[in-house]
């Protein structure tokens, strides 16, 4: 699910972008080293939208840095348990796939892949149907539900399933023109 | 629109099966036992399905509940999905003017409603019961109540478990990342580089303790059990759910255009529907109870004497009342259908029941009271009956038309509840059991209650803006 919130960000900065830009190389430092990263608490951080306020810089004793306390707001996507979401299969193997919706990282175990659908090795390895009507292969495109999360501090990891109504495929790249 | 009856009884089912038991409790009450309002959310419910649209004010004091109270109840039914609201400012004037307006038969809402008094506005609230929603609402829930207790059983929703055979080192899902091999189509263990197995596969659950398989395995009775529990206890509801599904569910629509279309109705219709109307507005002073015109059928009701006969000994199958569960005491001579059953008598029925009269032992002394009210009660309305009966016989040589008739048999029919009995022609099926007794039973509690919910908050903004 996305957020848009306002974060606060104590931001160092060296002195020699002391001067008429101060302001701009603070702001191009904070998406530089904000954005793609991703919190435990509030997840991944897409993109800052605004800088809301920029406190009094504190001149750190001995090495000249500066620290300023930045507000900003942002979007940030974050996933949770029971959440849908459409992701893009990354790799396939015995034990079920992997999917990536943006910067999450899901596992689909196999056991969360509808029973009639079976595993198919070789070159391009797939969950198909009997009826090989629909095939879940790299590049495929799922429609999924998170049944859980691991939130560390850096990184957020979910299991998904696709054994539910309205869950499973919703384009095949080997069916498409 | 389609017939209310039906629709009436699914609504009581469902109340009775889901809300039973709660209580609108404020945060800040004391729990005591005079307090307790369970059962309340029922008795509101009842009263809506004999209602159409209906200023909360005069549903509150028809049910001799504190109007915070009720709409507290109200609240939580509307976030239910049950029940649609309306709020609206009026002056108590324009009220009037607007009800007198109304009731003439006249111009309806004219512009003279909001405009030219200066006197203060309040709002009102009105609500009905929204029955298309009902049904989704009641279909979904039990809906959801299956599908969880399924995937529960069918660990759908687990986290799958991994087990290394070499050094019994356990992994999950979560570490699925770390586990791919790329150079085969297993999870590997990062300690000895063995192919995990998925713990639900033989190894795993022979490795895993005596105990948990045990405690899996009584888990999974106990799920199963609670599934035959539902499955039996809500099939009187689910064969009522059944018998709506093709049914056109009854819309009144918003409240504007409900009142447009019933003041319409008015305005072309009979006079004496309006008459009947605005003689209950005489000592009512609420909004207007137009009726629709199809709850003609009513006159079929009230019309024969045979008909409340029947019902009053519940020999009649298709007026046959819930009763609710306090009422229902040893030595009662009612049919399983008035218990709220269907023909076969299930184990959680009996439960409940066996509740309720555990209830009603702690009750005791409270209940001589009450016998002796429901003992006045009926004596007052034998009586009041016999004098029905009486006006009806005299009536019938009048020229009234059966349709204006039943209009007022229904303007007259919810006012009663209010105390004021001008009625002719009443519906006694309606009155004589769950109804009002129920409501009567209920007073009791609920002034003692009413005062404390004093203080709740409540969020309806009753200023300005
Ligand atoms: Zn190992």
């Amino acid at each position: 699910m996305f957020f848009h919130i306002v974060l606060e960000r104590n931001m160092q900065l060296h002195p020699r972008h002391f001067g008429p830009h101060l302001r701009d190389k603070l702001v191009a430092k904070l998406m530089k080293d904000v954005e793609g990263t991703c919190s435990g608490r509030h997840g991944f951080v897409v993109a800052i939208t605004g800088v809301e306020d920029i406190g009094k810089g504190l001149i750190r004793e001995g090495t000249g840095f500066v620290t300023f306390p930045v507000k900003y707001q942002c979007v940030v996507f974050r996933p949770f348990k029971g959440e849908i979401l459409e992701a893009v299969v990354t790799m396939v193997n015995k034990m079920g796939f992997f999917a990536e919706a943006g910067p999450v990282q899901i596992f689909v175990s196999n056991h969360l892949i509808p029973d009639d659908m079976e595993f198919q090795s070789g070159d391009v390895p797939n969950y198909t149907t009997s009826d090989g009507s629909v095939k879940i292969q790299k590049e495929s495109e799922v429609r999924l539900k998170i049944i859980g999360t691991r939130v560390d501090a850096t990184e957020i990891f979910c299991i998904g399933t696709i054994k539910d109504d309205f869950l499973g495929v919703i384009s095949d790249p080997g069916a498409a023109v | 629109m389609g017939s209310l009856e039906p629709f009436n009884r699914l609504v009581k089912l469902a109340a009775r099966a889901f809300y039973d038991d709660i209580s609108m409790k404020g945060d800040n009450q004391p729990k005591t036992s005079r307090g307790d309002n369970r059962g309340m959310a029922v008795v509101v419910l009842d009263a809506l399905t004999r209602r159409q649209w209906v200023r909360e004010e005069d549903l509150a004091k028809s049910l001799k509940l504190h109007s915070k109270q009720l709409r507290r109840i109200l609240r939580f039914f509307e976030e239910e999905k049950l029940v649609t609201r309306d709020h609206r400012k009026e002056s108590a004037k324009g009220a009037k003017i607007y009800s007198a307006a109304a009731a003439a038969a006249g111009d309806g809402q004219s512009g003279t409603k909001e405009g030219e008094e200066k006197v203060k506005l309040h709002t009102h609230s009105y609500c009905c019961l929204d029955y298309a929603q009902i049904c989704d609402v009641v279909r979904y829930r039990i809906h959801r109540m299956k599908k969880t207790l399924k995937d529960e059983l069918d660990s759908r929703n687990t986290v799958q478990h991994y087990i290394c055979p070499n050094c019994k080192k356990r992994y999950s899902a979560f570490d699925a990342l770390q586990l791919v091999s790329y150079t085969d189509e297993y999870f590997h263990c990062e300690n000895c580089n063995g192919e995990l197995v998925a713990e639900s596969d033989k190894l795993a659950s022979e490795e895993m303790g005596d105990g948990d398989d045990n405690a899996r395995k009584r888990r999974r009775e106990k799920l199963n059990d609670m599934q035959q529990r539902i499955d039996e206890q809500l099939k009187p509801l689910q064969a009522q759910l059944k018998r709506v599904k093709d049914l056109p569910a009854p819309e009144f629509g918003s409240l504007q255009s409900w009142e447009r279309l019933n003041i319409g109705a008015f305005a072309h219709g009979d006079p004496s529907a309006a008459d009947s109307s605005r003689n209950a507005q005489g000592q009512y002073n609420g909004t207007p109870m137009p009726y629709l015109g199809e709850t003609k059928v009513e006159v079929a009701l009230s019309g024969s004497g045979a008909k409340e006969e029947g019902a009053e000994s519940g020999t009649d199958g298709t007026v046959m009342k819930v009763l609710p569960p306090w009422m229902v005491r040893e030595g009662m001579n009612i049919t399983k259908e008035q218990r709220g059953e269907t023909s076969n008598t299930t184990k959680g029925d009996e439960k409940s029941e066996g509740k309720d009269e555990k209830k009603q032992d702690s009750k005791g002394d409270e209940k001589s009271i009450q016998d002796e009210y429901i003992k006045a009660y009926y004596e007052a309305l034998k009586k009041r009956q016999e004098e029905e009966d009486a006006k009806r016989m005299q009536e019938e040589g009048h020229t009234l038309s059966s349709e204006s008739h039943a209009k007022r048999l229904l303007g007259t029919k919810t006012k009663r509840e209010d105390g004021d009995v001008e009625d002719e022609g009443v519906e006694w099926e309606e009155e004589q059991l769950a109804g009002n007794t129920a409501e009567t039973y209920k007073f009791v509690d609920l002034n003692a209650e009413a005062p404390e919910s004093g203080d709740e908050e409540d969020d309806i903004d009753w200023e300005e803006g």
